[in-house]
């Protein structure tokens, strides 16, 4: 029989399993997980679970028992050690080697580390998995003092979560503004007044240069001076797990080289999720998303290949943040070169990013979800639209799609 | 089991729904080609309203996420949504909308 073998058992991970025996209902389709957690979807964990929820249904997290009924072999905490290409087989760190037919790798990402001293204090934590959600939940009291660096849309939602629970709460972000690399200014002010409203102090240039730990504090020393903490959350970013592949030969560049289909550099191996930097041809180059959607929607791609058919991912790259019962959607590359422009009714609000020629190529929009499938329909068209029809909330935007 | 009031069959515009607080039930009620359906207003996936959503050929979304529901059948059509919405029958009496619950 046919063996699939998926390294990673995330959401996309999940995701290809699923929808392998969706297409397939013979093979063995084989799923391994380093974390003993059956697979989730991670956006639940910068939030619903920093508020003390158990199981937010978000997570998207089926029993262990479930993958049994689909025939799809689970095996939790299996850490993969290396792949041998030519023999087609992983080894694991029990010493186990597993052969294949095909390999999927869908390791995802991990958070990236201050490389500064004083960062391996147990009081310097990341969040990625459900594990760091879980501890970091459990920290979060009133009154505890909470240092995040980055003003990105993890530590934001951290920052809105902790200050809900009771933390005071301070931001340090080296660049200007926040969420600079995916909204436009006038958003990035918009999402900093809720923050400095709900009572959380953001600093902006403001580099993070060394800790000093001390027992009753951890002492930060920032190019804006010195802040104490009693916990610093480091989000400032996610690097991809892409060592095993690259260690196995495999073409890897910022991530694991996948064509439209997911195939690696080498024909029996894809690449499934965050830890791909996928071949884009409107873009014309790859691209590494780091975003739900990514290995959510992937994964179609790459279990179509894997049964032989092409399913080519071209997907107008879409993601979301919730803070303080408000909820962002952002489509398209953010892009500070287009003219933004706003669409405005009462709370809910579009910013549309319009090219040279008065075509929409990006938006972001507040509380108005329903404009976004009208929205991604008008950016996939390409074609100029009427900017007084398309500033007017009186006008809907599915009638200009 | 009663039936509750809507609106006004004539007051209904196509793929946008009028929503009616029943008690802890919400239910969006939506008039399509081939006449009115009433289904539970809360995503099954997350805490969202489906009547902020976006509505079209018989499909709602949720404005959240964009998990996908039938509105005639309340079928969750692909995930992020798993659960069915719950579906609650409709009629017209004297012009104005009802569904029971």
């Amino acid at each position: 029989m046919t063996r699939t073998l998926i390294v990673g058992a995330g959401q996309a991970g999940r995701r290809t399993a699923e929808l392998l025996r969706g297409l397939d209902a013979e093979r063995e389709i084989l799923l391994l997980g380093e974390e003993m957690e059956p697979p989730y979807d991670r956006p639940p964990l910068s939030k619903e679970i920093l508020l003390g929820e158990e199981r937010p249904r978000g997570l998207m997290q089926r029993d262990a028992q479930a993958y049994g009924v689909h025939r799809i072999t689970l095996r939790l905490g299996e850490s993969v050690t290396g792949i041998d290409l030519g023999a087609a087989r992983v080894e694991t760190a029990t010493g186990d080697r597993i052969a294949y037919d095909s390999l999927v790798i869908a390791t995802g990402a991990r958070a990236r580390t201050l490389q500064i001293p004083g960062a391996d204090d147990p009081r310097v934590m990341t969040l990625r998995s459900m594990a760091d959600a879980r501890i970091l939940g459990a920290r979060l009291r009133p009154g505890l003092r909470l240092a995040v660096a980055g003003a990105g849309l993890i530590g934001l939602e951290v920052a809105a979560a902790a200050i809900q629970r009771g933390c005071t709460v301070t931001v340090l972000e080296m660049g200007v503004r926040a969420m600079a690399r995916c909204v436009p200014e006038a958003i990035g002010t918009r999402i900093q007044a809720w923050h400095r409203a709900a009572g959380v102090a953001l600093e902006f240039g403001c580099a993070l240069t060394a800790i000093q730990p001390a027992p009753d504090a951890l002492h930060l020393l920032t190019s804006r001076g010195p802040i104490e903490a009693d916990l610093l959350l480091v989000a400032i970013g996610a690097v991809p797990n892409a060592e095993l592949a690259g260690g196995a030969g495999i073409v890897v560049e910022d991530g694991i080289l996948a064509d439209a289909t997911g195939r690696t550099s080498h024909p029996q191996v894809f690449a499934a999720g965050e830890v791909a930097r996928i071949w884009q041809e409107a873009a014309g180059r790859h691209i590494r998303f780091e975003t739900w959607q990514v290995a959510q929607h992937q994964p179609v791609a790459v279990a179509h290949a894997l049964c032989g058919t092409a399913k080519p991912y071209a997907e107008l790259p879409w993601h979301w943040t919730d803070q303080y019962g408000r909820n962002v959607q952002i489509l398209g590359a953010h892009d500070a070169a287009l003219e933004w422009l706003e669409r405005e009714e009462g709370e809910r609000l579009a910013s549309l990013g319009i090219d040279a020629e008065g075509s929409v190529q990006g938006a972001v929009l507040i509380d108005s979800g329903r404009e976004v499938t009208p929205l991604r329909r008008i950016i996939a068209s390409g074609k100029p639209v009427d900017r007084d029809r398309l500033l007017d909330p009186s006008v809907p935007l599915r009638k200009l799609c | 089991m009663t039936w509750h009031d809507v609106a006004r069959e004539d007051s209904f515009e196509e793929d946008v729904p009028k929503v009616v607080q029943v008690g802890e039930d919400r239910v969006a009620v939506f008039r399509l080609e081939d006449g009115f359906y009433a289904i539970s207003d809360i995503c099954t996936h997350e805490y969202a309203l489906l009547s902020d959503g976006f509505c079209e050929d018989g499909k709602v979304e949720c404005p959240l996420h964009q998990a996908c529901f039938d509105i005639r059948s309340g079928k969750a059509l692909d995930e992020p949504a798993e659960i069915d919405l719950a579906t609650y029958p409709t009629r017209v009496e004297g012009g104005v909308v009802q569904f029971r619950l």
